[in-house]
């Protein structure tokens, strides 16, 4: 019992960076109708930049992460204004296109800059250590990283319900135009979320810095995931996403304990049986 | 008729004054002398991980590669033919590695091909070898079946190995942690693929025919692109394992390594044998850990080569030039790189000639004394016998970056599988 319980408290950990990957895929597809394949790569830049300030030249941990997110919000600016606008009107399957070049662009640009060799950092100190839950040590790290991706979820779920921003987002994602008619500056909100979304995504790839590898092709790798969190949950539905990353997070980790031989596979399954019974996911309408 | 006298006379002229320098300079040059082996230059096609968290690995064997090559042309080639590597990254895909080494071969001319780090792209490009009439020499890719079963089974002979196979990595730490009594519960944090499903099975048949006591009491299975290692360290240590074995490599060895730390894992363990742990980018990666004896001296590695253990002239030459080259202390798969071309050159000084056939039987029982020590190419699988012990992580202060010491020897020809090489169980 005890077993379990730990396995699903590294679980969650291991969800919170997926929450964070599917949260800005999912807003920006529920608000400006765009499935940005490359958010994986932004969470790569994330992780890119964040290694680069605290990494390589040594500014604070958390002044890091920072940088990190104003940084890809710079690049998610450009992306949007330069490239994703002249295809909103578009068939998806343009959208699938171009944001699919932007994978290989990205992933390419890193290996320039940065070399194709893995980096990884050392830890900052101040996250060292463990906390024992059931007799069994859990590492501080994983801990922040849970409540990080919770208190995300919080302000996520307070900017859209509870302030004027929110309101007129989730206006323009319901009614384009008639978003547009009462006077709400479509393109410049349009950006505005594109950019929100791309910092979402690189909130989750600078936060694993220290623990995790950075390397070109990690977003590549992570977005097959977020893909899968957000068929199970209901794409464009925010909830959807949380619920479907700690879904995927949580049967990933028991998946490894108890079912090592076809841990892989169960995640597919899930799909398929939420495809199956409600195609538009657990919380899509 | 004048005039067309004029232009045919100027025409001549032209002719003549565009071809006499080609003629006087052809004229007194003598004619080169020929070749013994027919081509002016020998081309090597070299292949590895090139992008990614494993790529330093595929880097490496560009370097040892290159760095023979650029040895052997400094001193006129081999028999006057200069050498050439082209390099591609397989992606560790083994369609990726079969196409590469159709273009290699068919496009570039390759006459030899060398490297791959993944045993699945080996498996599948060693299986084409013939077809392509060409020589591949592993440096890294490690799965006993590509010489086991391909060479010595199949009877493929197009295919030979300069660096340890599994048996490094499960035969013998079996043979070493066998005297460590204390030592009973083992549980397995291995690759999702081939190489980690022949180590881990082979680990354990070994270990059990000496301590029929042992037992095995987890298995997790990470496949590539694993991130977060977490939930499989975890899993293993649900199980109460004295010990951990663990096969992931490159920078996913050094994020297993790093995660298991800050989950207190050398708290709860008495040891871990990470069997690709002496590569340069996994040492240097643990290098403060490793001075803050945060180990706590549990944790043991190996390799296929290690740079600081043998004290011969040609090691102690080999990695001098070696950080000049390239600024980082070499290690398997590029030190396997460099084995492959000095073999190639000895069979064709042997040969005179670039035939298939005859670099085969050339290379066959070759011996080599090389970087790695003493090496003796067995004929009945290609694979290349030589010891490398294993060890653990120590801060010397010769070196900016930890270092492997303690070391523990076994002899190759025991810890090394023979013909007629019994079939293993591999599961998963």
């Amino acid at each position: 019992m005890e077993t379990l319980a730990f396995q699903g408290l590294v679980g969650l950990s291991l969800a919170m960076y997926l929450w964070l990957l599917a949260a800005g895929l999912t807003i920006v597809f529920g608000v400006l109708g765009v499935l940005n394949f490359a958010h994986g790569s932004l969470f790569m830049l994330g992780a890119y930049f964040a290694f680069t300030f605290y990494g390589l030249w040594g500014v604070n941990f958390w002044l890091s992460i920072i940088l990190s997110l104003l940084t890809v919000a710079v690049v998610g600016y450009l992306m949007e204004r330069l490239f994703l606008r002249y295809i909103y009107h578009l068939d998806h399957a343009y959208q699938l296109l171009l944001t699919f070049g932007f994978i290989l662009i990205f992933d390419d640009a890193v290996k320039m800059v940065w070399g194709g060799v893995a980096k990884i950092p050392a830890m900052p100190s101040f996250f060292e250590g463990t906390v024992s839950f059931w007799q069994r040590p859990f590492p501080i790290y994983n801990l922040f990283i849970i409540g990080a991706g919770i208190l995300v979820a919080l302000v996520l779920w307070l900017l859209f319900e509870k302030t004027w921003w929110g309101r007129i987002v989730r206006a323009s994602a319901s009614d384009r135009e008639m978003a547009s008619a009462i006077g709400v500056n479509i393109p410049i909100l349009f950006t505005g979320v594109f950019v929100f979304g791309a910092m979402l995504g690189a909130l989750g790839g600078a936060l694993g810095t220290p623990v995790r590898v950075v390397a070109p092709g990690i977003g590549a790798a992570m977005i097959i995931q977020a893909f899968i969190i957000t068929v199970i949950g209901g794409l464009g539905n925010l909830k959807g996403a949380f619920v479907g990353a700690i879904i995927v997070g949580v049967v990933s980790a028991y998946g490894i304990l108890l079912f090592p031989v076809f841990e892989l596979f169960l995640i597919f399954v899930i799909m398929a049986v939420v495809l199956m019974v409600k195609p538009q996911g657990l919380f899509g309408g | 008729m004048k005039k067309w006298l004029g232009i045919i006379s100027l025409l001549f002229i032209f002719l003549v004054s565009v071809s006499t320098p080609a003629l006087a300079q052809k004229a007194p040059a003598k004619k080169p002398a020929a070749k013994p082996l027919g081509v002016e230059v020998i081309k090597f096609g070299g292949m590895g991980i090139m992008s990614g968290p494993l790529s330093i690995c595929g880097r490496v064997i560009m370097m040892g590669a290159q760095l023979a090559i650029e040895e052997i042309n400094a001193k006129g080639g081999i028999l006057g033919s200069k050498c050439e590597l082209k390099f591609m990254d397989d992606e560790l895909k083994p369609a990726v590695g079969v196409k590469n080494v159709r273009y290699l071969v068919n496009e570039w001319g390759a006459n030899f091909i060398l490297g791959v780090d993944s045993s699945g792209v080996a498996m599948a490009i060693g299986e084409i070898m013939p077809e392509m009439d060409r020589i591949y020499i592993s440096t890294h890719a490690s799965t006993d079946r590509l010489t086991e079963e391909l060479v010595w089974r199949k009877g493929i002979k197009h295919i030979f190995r300069t660096t340890v196979p599994t048996y490094q990595e499960a035969i013998l730490p079996a043979m070493i942690f066998k005297d460590f009594t204390h030592i009973k519960r083992w549980a397995g944090i291995n690759c999702d693929y081939e190489y980690g499903y022949v180590s881990w099975s082979l680990f354990k048949e070994t270990l059990k025919k000496y301590r029929p006591d042992v037992e095995f009491v987890a298995s997790t299975w990470a496949p590539f692109w694993t991130m977060d290692f977490t939930p499989h360290i975890s899993a293993a240590l649900a199980a109460n394992p004295d010990a951990i074995f663990s096969t992931p490599w490159g920078g996913e060895g050094v994020q297993l390594i790093r995660q298991a730390l800050i989950m207190g894992a050398f708290d709860k363990i008495q040891l871990w044998w990470h069997p690709t742990g002496a590569t340069t980018d996994f040492l240097e990666a643990v290098t403060s850990e490793v001075r803050a004896d945060k180990f706590k001296g549990k944790l043991w590695v190996s390799g296929r080569y290690i740079h600081n253990w043998l004290q011969t002239p040609e090691n102690k030459g080999f990695v001098e030039r070696f950080v000049k080259r390239w600024a980082m202390y070499p290690f398997h798969p590029g030190q396997g790189a460099y084995d492959a071309v000095y073999f190639v050159k000895a069979a064709l000084e042997k040969t005179r000639s670039l035939k298939t056939s005859e670099v085969i039987k050339a290379l066959e029982g070759m011996e080599l004394t090389t970087p790695a020590g003493h090496k003796y190419m067995r004929p009945e699988d290609h694979q290349a016998i030589y010891p490398t012990p294993a060890g653990r992580p120590v801060h010397d202060p010769a070196y900016p970056i930890a270092v492997v010491g303690d070391f523990k020897m076994v002899p190759a020809k025991e810890y090394f599988r023979h013909p007629p090489f019994e079939p293993i169980k591999i599961s998963k």
